[in-house]
C-alpha cells in the first residue's frame, strides 16, 4: 500500500488574545496509505479536529508538511471532501440541490448528463430517493448526514475526510450509519480519516485508530492497528476474540488521558520537612493482598513517624497504569512486579528506556497459578498431565493469562510451563489482564488458566470457578513478588525521602509479617480504599503447608512473606535471573552490559542505610537460586545459562545505553 | 374536517369554528369598541379637548374626507387616498435607493473586515441622527422640497437594512463557507448561492424596519417641508386651520398605511426568506 496522505513534524500553534500562543499539536507523524481507513481518538479540545482540518487544508500547519500524494497542502479542495459533524447541509437547496450544487461546481469536465448521473446514483447510494427533493429541515438528523455523505462521495474525493460524522445522532441511528459507511467505504476502497469519539465506532470502521494525548501540545500518543478481517459486520464483530483488548486499550489510553489531566491540575510543588527533600508523595498500587505493606505504612503512620506526611496512595487497576504513572512522572514511588525496574530500565514494551530502581523487596510469594475447574474434573491435577492434554488436542490453543509482560507471574508462569516441556508462546497464548479481570475472564471462558497474586487464586478457588494447580512456593520458594520502585532521576533528586520511605516501608513489612497483626491488617485491606472485598478471600499467610493440597484443591492460602530482614534487601541475583528470562522469550534483548544495569537498579546502598538507622540486622549471604526444576543459577554466567535451557526463544544481547532523561510532562 | 364526515362530527366543527371565533376575533373587537367607548366618554365629559369619534364621523368636513377619499381640487387639495399615494410614491423611491444602496453596501461591510473598521464609526454616528434633523440639512443642500423629502427617507431606512445585512453576511456559519472552500465555488456560485440565501433573512429584518421607518420619516419630513402634497403636509395644513377632527381622520390613514406596509414586507419576508 503506498502512502496517500502525510502528515511529518506537524504543529498547530493558535494566537491567544494578548499576544500568547496556543500550542494545540506538536511533532505529529502520520501516513495514511491509500484504501485506509485511520480514525482520530481523544478528548476533547486534544487537537483531532485541528490535524483533520489540516488535512483538509482548512487551516494550515504553523510547523511541518502536511501532503496528498507528495504534494503539500497549501488549500481547500474537493479531492480532500469533509463531512462534517453539523452536516453542512444549504437548507434552502433541497437534497438533490445540494448533491447537484457540489457535482456541478467540482466535476466541470463532465458533461451535464453525465452530473446528473452521478447526483442520482448518489442520491440511491444512500437510499434517500424518497426525500430527494425535500430541504433539509424535512429530513432527520440521520437523512441529513446521509446526504452529506453522498455529497461527498459524489466528488470522487481521493480521501474522505469524516469530523464527528455521527456524533449529533442517537444511537440506533448511529449504529445503522456506520454500518452504512462501512459498507460504501469497503466496497469503494475509500481512503478515509475519521474524527471520533466513540470508541466502539472506531473499532468497527478502522484500520488503525490513532490516539491523541491532551492538549496543549498533543502529540500522537499511540497507534492501534485493528487486525479484524473484513467485512465487519456491527454486530459480528464484537465476537471477535481481539474486540475487547481493542476496545480497552483505547479506553485505557483515553483514562489514562483523562487522568493526566487530573494529575496536572492537582500537581503541586515540593514540599520539603524536617531535612527530607520531599515529603508530600503519590505511590502508587494495585489492590492485591501483597500491598499490605503500603497500606499498613499509611494507615498506621509509618509514613508518618519517618516525616513523610503527605502520602497519598494512589490505586491502580492494572500494572500498566504503574508503568504509565512512573514513566510520566506523576507517581514518586510504586508498588511494583519484580521484574519492572529491569523491564522498564531495558525499555520494555517499546518504550524508550526509562531507569528504575529498587532498594526494598516488599514481599515474597503470594502468587499462584490457577486452571479452570473443568481441568481438574477432567482429572488434569500436575504439569505433565497438563502437558499431555495439550498434546492430545492441538487444535484449541489453551489461553492464560498474566498481568504484566515483566511481572514474577509471567515469567513464572513460563518458567513452569516451559519446564513440563511446553513452550509458551508457540504451545499456548498468553495474554495480559488486569488482576482484577482474571476470575470474570476465566468465568467467562476467555482464559483457561492464570496466574497471579492473592486473592485472585482463592477468590476462583472459595468461588469454585478454578482451582490452584501450583503455589509459587511448588515453582521458586521465596521468590521476590513486589518491589519497591522510584525512577533513577527521582531517587537522585530526593536521596534522604527515598532512605525514609524504604525505612517506613521496612518497619510497615515487618508488621505485616507478624501473625498477631493479621486479622487487623485483613480487615484494612478489605476497604473500600484498598481491595473493597470480603476478608474471607484475603489470607495473609499459612508457612506450615507449602504444597497445594489436591485433595482439598478449593482452599489454598497465599503464604506471603513481608518481612525477612536480609529477604528485603534487593537482590542482585534475582533481578538479573529476571532479565536472563525476559530475554529468554525475547521479550527484551539480554543487555551486554547486565553488570552496570543490575548495579544501577539495586540500589543496594538505600536498604543498608534504611536498615542500619531502624537497627535491623540484615547479615546476608549470597545464595544461587534454584527454581523447582532443580537447575541453579548462580548469576556468574547469565549467557551460559541462558543457552542451556531447552525451551527459549533467540536470543538478541545488545548493549542497552541508559542515560538520564528530563522527565516528560 | 370534509363534508364526508357524519353529522356529530359536523357538529364538532362548528363547535370548533365558534371557539376559534371566540378565542381570536373576539378579543381584538372588544378591544377596539371598548377603546371607542373610553375615547367618546372622555371626550363628552370634556376631560379631553379631542372631538370624539362620534364627532368627527358627524362633523361635516371630515365626514365629506371619509366618503370622498379621490375627490381633487387642486395640487393640495386632494382626497385622503390621493395625498397618501403622494407620500407612498415618495416612500416608494426613497425607499427602494435605500433598499439598493443598503444592502450593497452591508454585503461589502459585512464581507471585509477592513472596509467594515472603517465605515462603521461613520454609520454608527450617523444612524443616530434623528430624521427631522436631517431636514435642514437636506434642505440646505438640495435647495428643492421635493428631493429632500427623498433624501430624508433615503437618510432614515438605509441605517437598519445596511447594518443588518452586514450582519446577515457577517452570520453565514462557518459550515457553509468550509463547504464553499472543499467545493472551491467560484465568486460568483459563492455569492448567489450561499451568501445570498443565507443573508436573505437578516437583509429582510433590515428591510421590514426600513419601511417602518421610512413611513415613519416621510410624515415628519412633509410636515416640515410645506407646499407639497402629501398626507403629512395635509395634517399640518389642517392643524393651521384648527380642523381636528380632518387630523384625526388623516392619523387613522397613517396608521393604516403603515400597518399595510409592515404586513406586505412581513408577507414577502416569509414568501422569500423562510423557504
Amino acid at each position: 500500500m503506498s502512502v496517500l496522505v502525510s502528515v511529518e513534524q506537524v504543529e498547530k500553534s493558535f494566537p491567544l488574545p494578548g499576544g500568547q500562543e496556543y500550542l494545540a499539536l506538536k511533532g505529529i507523524d502520520l501516513q495514511i496509505h491509500r484504501g485506509e481507513f485511520v480514525s482520530l481518538i481523544g478528548h476533547s479540545g486534544c487537537g483531532k479536529s485541528t490535524l483533520l482540518n489540516m488535512v483538509a487544508g482548512l487551516s494550515l500547519p504553523t510547523g511541518g508538511i502536511v501532503a496528498l500524494d507528495g504534494h503539500t497542502i497549501t488549500a481547500p479542495g474537493p479531492d480532500r471532501m469533509v463531512v462534517f459533524q453539523h452536516y453542512s447541509l444549504l437548507p434552502w437547496l433541497t437534497v438533490r440541490q445540494n448533491i447537484a450544487l457540489a457535482v456541478n461546481a467540482v466535476l466541470k469536465n463532465h458533461s451535464p448528463a453525465e452530473r446528473q448521473q452521478i447526483v442520482e446514483e448518489h442520491i440511491d447510494l444512500v437510499g434517500l430517493r424518497h426525500a430527494a427533493d425535500k430541504p433539509p429541515a424535512q429530513l432527520s438528523g440521520g437523512m441529513k448526514q446521509r446526504v452529506a455523505i453522498a455529497r461527498a462521495l459524489a466528488l470522487r474525493p481521493k480521501v474522505l475526510l469524516l469530523d464527528e460524522p455521527f456524533g449529533a445522532l442517537d444511537a440506533l441511528t448511529r449504529g445503522n450509519l456506520q454500518e452504512q459507511l462501512r459498507r460504501i467505504c469497503e466496497e469503494h476502497q475509500m481512503t478515509t480519516l475519521m474524527v471520533t469519539h466513540d470508541v466502539d465506532e472506531a473499532v468497527l470502521l478502522s484500520d488503525r485508530v490513532v490516539m491523541l494525548t491532551n492538549g496543549p501540545g498533543s502529540r500522537i500518543g499511540n497507534i492501534l492497528t485493528i487486525d479484524i478481517p473484513r467485512p465487519r459486520r456491527r454486530l459480528e464483530v464484537v465476537n471477535h476474540p481481539s474486540y475487547y483488548s481493542y476496545r480497552s486499550e483505547i479506553i485505557y489510553f483515553l483514562n489514562q488521558q483523562k487522568r493526566i489531566k487530573q494529575w496536572r491540575a492537582r500537581r503541586s510543588t515540593v514540599v520539603a520537612r524536617h531535612g527530607l527533600e520531599k515529603i508530600n508523595l503519590e505511590i502508587g498500587f494495585v489492590p492485591l493482598t501483597a500491598c499490605a505493606p503500603l497500606a499498613v505504612a499509611k494507615e498506621k503512620g509509618f509514613f508518618a513517624k519517618h516525616g513523610l506526611e503527605e502520602v497519598n496512595l494512589v490505586r491502580e487497576t492494572s500494572w500498566r497504569g504503574i508503568q504509565d504513572g512512573i514513566q510520566g512522572g506523576y507517581l514518586d514511588a510504586a508498588q511494583m512486579p519484580a521484574g519492572m525496574p529491569v523491564w522498564m530500565s531495558l525499555g520494555g514494551g517499546d518504550n524508550p528506556p526509562q531507569p528504575v530502581v529498587t532498594a526494598l523487596t516488599l514481599t515474597r510469594n503470594g502468587n499462584a497459578i490457577t486452571l479452570h475447574k473443568r481441568f481438574y474434573e477432567q482429572g488434569i491435577h500436575t504439569l505433565s498431565q497438563l502437558k499431555a492434554y495439550i498434546l492430545d488436542s492441538p487444535s484449541r490453543r489453551l489461553t492464560f493469562g498474566v498481568v504484566h509482560p515483566s511481572s514474577m507471574h509471567n515469567l513464572l508462569l513460563r518458567y513452569w510451563l516451559a519446564a513440563g516441556g511446553i513452550h509458551p508462546d508457540q504451545d499456548v497464548v498468553l495474554k495480559t489482564l488486569p488482576p482484577a479481570q482474571m476470575v470474570a475472564n476465566l468465568t467467562a471462558g476467555n482464559i483457561d488458566g492464570y496466574c497471579v497474586g492473592e486473592p485472585w487464586n482463592l477468590r476462583a478457588a472459595l468461588e469454585g470457578s478454578g482451582f490452584t494447580v501450583a503455589t509459587d512456593l511448588e515453582i521458586w520458594l521465596g521468590h521476590p513478588g513486589k518491589v519497591l520502585g522510584v525512577r533513577e532521576d527521582w531517587a537522585r533528586a530526593y536521596p534522604n525521602t527515598h532512605i525514609a520511605l524504604v525505612k517506613a516501608l521496612l518497619e510497615a513489612c515487618r508488621y505485616c509479617e507478624d501473625p498477631a497483626h493479621h486479622d487487623e491488617i485483613r480487615e484494612l485491606l478489605s476497604r473500600r480504599a484498598y481491595l473493597s472485598t470480603d476478608p474471607s478471600y484475603i489470607h495473609l499467610g499459612d508457612p506450615q503447608r507449602l504444597i497445594c493440597d489436591l485433595d482439598r484443591p478449593m482452599r489454598e492460602y497465599a503464604h506471603h512473606r513481608f518481612f525477612l530482614g536480609a529477604g528485603n534487601r534487593p537482590s542482585r541475583t534475582e533481578h538479573l535471573w529476571m532479565m536472563t528470562q525476559m530475554a529468554r522469550w525475547g521479550d527484551l534483548p539480554f543487555p551486554r552490559n547486565w553488570v552496570e544495569i543490575v548495579e544501577r537498579v539495586c540500589q543496594v546502598g538505600v536498604f543498608s542505610t534504611a536498615a542500619r538507622e531502624l537497627g535491623l540486622d540484615v547479615s546476608y549471604q549470597r545464595q544461587p537460586i534454584q527454581l523447582f526444576d532443580g537447575i541453579p543459577f548462580n548469576g556468574e554466567d547469565p549467557l551460559a545459562y541462558l543457552n542451556s535451557l531447552a525451551i527459549k526463544h533467540d536470543i538478541y544481547v545488545a548493549e542497552v545505553a541508559l542515560d538520564r532523561r528530563p522527565v516528560l510532562l | 374536517m370534509t363534508t364526508t364526515l357524519s353529522s356529530p362530527t359536523k357538529s364538532a366543527t362548528v363547535k370548533f369554528d365558534l371557539a376559534k371565533y371566540r378565542d381570536q376575533v373576539l378579543p381584538p373587537v372588544v378591544g377596539i369598541v371598548g377603546f371607542l367607548l373610553v375615547w367618546q366618554l372622555l371626550a363628552s365629559a370634556n376631560l379631553i379637548r379631542l372631538p370624539g369619534p362620534w364627532d368627527v364621523w358627524m362633523d361635516e368636513r371630515s365626514r365629506y374626507l371619509i366618503l370622498h377619499p379621490l375627490y381633487r381640487n387642486s395640487d393640495l387639495d386632494q382626497g385622503l387616498l390621493r395625498q397618501t399615494l403622494a407620500s407612498l410614491q415618495r416612500v416608494a423611491i426613497g425607499y427602494c435607493s435605500a433598499a439598493l444602496v443598503g444592502i450593497t453596501l452591508g454585503i461589502l461591510v459585512g464581507s471585509s473586515v477592513w472596509i467594515n473598521r472603517a465605515l462603521d464609526p461613520i454609520f454608527q454616528f450617523l444612524r443616530m441622527v434623528a430624521p427631522l434633523a436631517w431636514v435642514p440639512i437636506s434642505l440646505a443642500a438640495l435647495q428643492r422640497n421635493e428631493p429632500a423629502a427623498l433624501f430624508v427617507i433615503f437618510i432614515t431606512s438605509i441605517w437598519p437594512i445596511l447594518i443588518n445585512t452586514a450582519v446577515g453576511v457577517r452570520q453565514i456559519p462557518e459550515d457553509y463557507i468550509n463547504v464553499s472552500k472543499v467545493l472551491k465555488l467560484s465568486k460568483v456560485d459563492f455569492f448567489f448561492k450561499v451568501l445570498l440565501p443565507s443573508a436573505l433573512p437578516y437583509m429582510f429584518t433590515g428591510l421590514r424596519i426600513g419601511i417602518g421607518l421610512s413611513w415613519l420619516a416621510i410624515i415628519a419630513a412633509e410636515i416640515v417641508m410645506s407646499g407639497v402634497p402629501g398626507i403629512g403636509f395635509f395634517i399640518w395644513d389642517a392643524y393651521q386651520q384648527n380642523y381636528v377632527t380632518e387630523i384625526i381622520v388623516a392619523v387613522i390613514y397613517i396608521g393604516a398605511v403603515g400597518l399595510l406596509l409592515d404586513r406586505l414586507m412581513s408577507v414577502l419576508q416569509n414568501k422569500i426568506a423562510n423557504q
